[in-house]
């Protein structure tokens, strides 16, 4: 961490002291650079640390508006990028968790992970009974990680935190994510909970825990099958096989926000799998978000609000929001919360019950720009809670996803068929 | 017929030996090292202190010939996994640690005992020239592994240094190992595993 926060101050210093000699663009233009050498070099400091470090990376690269564009684009590479354990590590990882070595344990074990995390990695395994499954294995020390890494990252952040951009409420809610993620023992409950609260959509599947081959640091599930979005965008699927899988991506988004009030807050691709016969695996419910129900009523209140949103009633919903908080609503941020409701939600969800058959399109990107420019301004003028930090991440990643498939999708029809809270489905 | 019998008797030699070792790695491990004496072993093995002394000359030769076991086992683990051989400098010595840490791992209480025994100038465990030995054994096996993983008619100018390095490494570790209270020691795997990365790391800047 030192060596990291040496290289990226160096970047910034050399920036500097170049600074009194340059005029106005040649200013903009060195600023730029430094921000991408400060990036570059906290990527690959990042990606060598790997754990909690390169998570920390990961939520970073999806603060619009905290960082500049510069450093957001370099940090995205993040988002695919996680060194593994050698098998002899994860072998003794497992056998520390578990008292026995996986070969013991299991009737096979692939010693090479299918899948990376940055937290752990996952194996393919079958069990003595048969059962083919998928054992994830976590870094060892994770959970002291996180914590060293945390106290760094409050001391570099210190001016964001004073400027109140990064407010201390967030980064807390961030730690308090990320120490979730490495506790298996509550993902397996994680699990268990959308396994069965998930079961209204058929097309979905969550595997199921094997606890006799769970611990604190290894967790075992059912192996779903199903290919990720790249492999199934190579099979060059028609427009209207990608809006079903868009509609139904959707669908599973807004029920669990506004009908479970808990959402799957990890939206890396790695983490959704498309089956042939339409089906969607969900994996990985390391990092999920549970609302407390007053803020999931003023969800419900706010989606599809017909009447005008510069007006005092729907104001009035977004103070009751902040209020949860004990916050009050500055100025500044009720306008960009209301920018944000008029050119962003409107266009895309419109409220008119008669413009609910028509799908948004999303191959159009011009909604993305939009998404991140109302964002950024709800970043600046302060008006971030806690709660947004995990919608925020799982909300771009459903818009990223839906404009890869450059879906159309009827999102107004599917957000109100979730609103009475009678627990009906889109049809 | 004087091979069977002396095959025999060698067998009934070496299983007398193992009872010793065994009787005297239970009681280093619940009574200590220095509680524990040569009669108690005697005693526990089911032989006469005088067999005792036949195969070992003070109880510290006998934490000695287990050390020596450690390395052999350490060495043939790392050998015998066939995977291993196309693996990375850092993923090789983190085999070879892991090996001798899991066979040390029953017998943790005497481990520490024999750590602060060996620091005595008078140590046979420390300064002998069975324990020299032992030391030369073990690091020329860890050079073994530096050179072949180095590319072919590479040289590291570090090579020299890194075995030394690696034996006041590898005591770091045993220590970290031995004050390590995190669930299933990890936070043993996650330091040797961090650590080797940047060792190694050094030595590949000095390949030439």
């Amino acid at each position: 961490m030192a060596t990291l926060t040496a290289g990226v101050t160096g970047s910034y210093v050399s920036y500097l002291i170049q600074h009194a000699f340059l005029g106005a663009e040649s200013r903009k233009s060195k600023l730029k650079a430094a921000h991408t050498r400060a990036a570059q070099r906290m990527t690959s400091e990042f990606l060598t640390m790997r754990g909690p470090a390169m998570k920390l990376g990961q939520a970073l690269s999806l603060q619009a508006g905290v960082l500049p564009d510069e450093m957001l684009k370099e940090l995205a590479t993040l988002q695919m990028s996680a060194p593994g354990m050698h098998p002899s590590l994860a072998r003794a990882q497992f056998k520390a968790a578990m008292g026995q070595a996986p070969d013991e344990l299991f009737r096979s074990f692939e010693s090479e992970p299918f899948a990376a995390a940055s937290l752990g990695q996952v194996h393919r395994a079958v069990t003595k009974e048969g059962d083919r499954v998928a054992v994830k294995i976590q870094y060892p020390g994770i959970k002291a990680a996180v914590a060293n890494d945390f106290k760094w990252f409050r001391t570099v952040s210190k001016a964001a935190q004073i400027s109140k951009h990064l407010p201390e409420s967030s980064i807390a809610e961030l730690e308090t994510q990320l120490l979730a993620e490495t506790d298996y023992a509550r993902e397996a409950e994680n699990l268990e909970f959308f396994r069965k609260r998930l079961g209204p959509l058929a097309f979905v599947e969550v595997p199921r825990v094997y606890r006799k081959y769970s611990g604190d640091c290894v967790l075992t599930m059912s192996l779903l099958e199903g290919s990720h979005l790249d492999e199934f965008l190579a099979t060059r699927p028609s427009q209207r096989g990608r809006d079903e899988l868009g509609a139904k991506l959707a669908q599973l988004f807004y029920f669990q926000l506004l009908e479970l009030e808990a959402f799957h807050a990890d939206p890396h691709w790695g983490n959704y799998l498309f089956r042939r016969d339409g089906g969607i695996g969900l994996v990985d419910f390391g990092c999920v978000k549970y609302f407390r129900s007053e803020f999931a009523a003023t969800l419900r209140a706010i989606y599809l609000y017909p009447g005008e949103r510069g007006g005092p009633e729907f104001q009035h919903l977004l103070d009751q929001r902040y209020a949860l908080h004990g916050r009050k609503l500055t100025p500044a941020a009720r306008r960009a919360l209301i920018g944000f409701a008029e050119n962003f939600y409107r266009t895309v969800y419109p409220p008119e019950p008669e413009r609910d058959a028509v799908p948004f399109d999303f191959g159009d990107d011009r909604f993305l720009r939009s998404y991140l420019r109302e964002s950024t301004n709800l970043m600046r003028a302060k008006g971030s809670l806690p709660e947004y930090m995990l919608m925020a991440r799982a909300e771009t990643g459903l818009y990223a996803t839906l404009h890869r498939l450059r879906a159309r999708v009827p999102m107004s029809r599917i957000v109100r068929s979730f609103l009475g809270g009678s627990g009906a489905l889109a049809q | 017929m004087p091979r069977p019998a002396a095959g025999r008797r060698a067998r009934n030699k070496q299983a007398t030996q193992q009872r010793i070792v065994a009787a005297a790695l239970a009681l280093f491990q619940s009574k200590g090292f220095e509680q524990t004496t040569t009669r108690a072993i005697a005693r526990k093995a089911k032989v006469a202190e005088g067999t005792v002394f036949n195969y070992f000359e003070t109880k510290e030769d006998i934490a000695l010939y287990f050390l020596e076991l450690e390395v052999s086992h350490a060495i043939a683990a790392v050998r015998a996994d066939r995977r291993l051989r196309h693996a990375p400098l850092e993923e090789k010595l983190f085999a070879l640690l892991q090996s001798q840490i899991e066979f040390l791992a029953p017998h943790e209480r005497f481990i520490g005992a024999a750590f602060v025994q060996a620091l005595k100038p008078a140590s046979k465990l420390g300064w002998s020239r069975q324990a020299a030995e032992l030391r030369t054994r073990y690091l020329a096996f860890v050079q073994e592994l530096i050179e072949e993983s180095l590319p072919p008619g590479k040289h590291s100018s570090l090579s020299w240094v890194a075995p030394p390095a690696f034996w006041i490494y590898y005591l770091g570790v045993l220590l970290y190992w031995l004050h390590d209270g995190s669930p299933g020691k990890q936070s043993t795997l996650a330091f040797i595993d961090r650590s080797l990365k940047l060792g190694v790391g050094v030595l590949r800047k000095g390949t030439a």
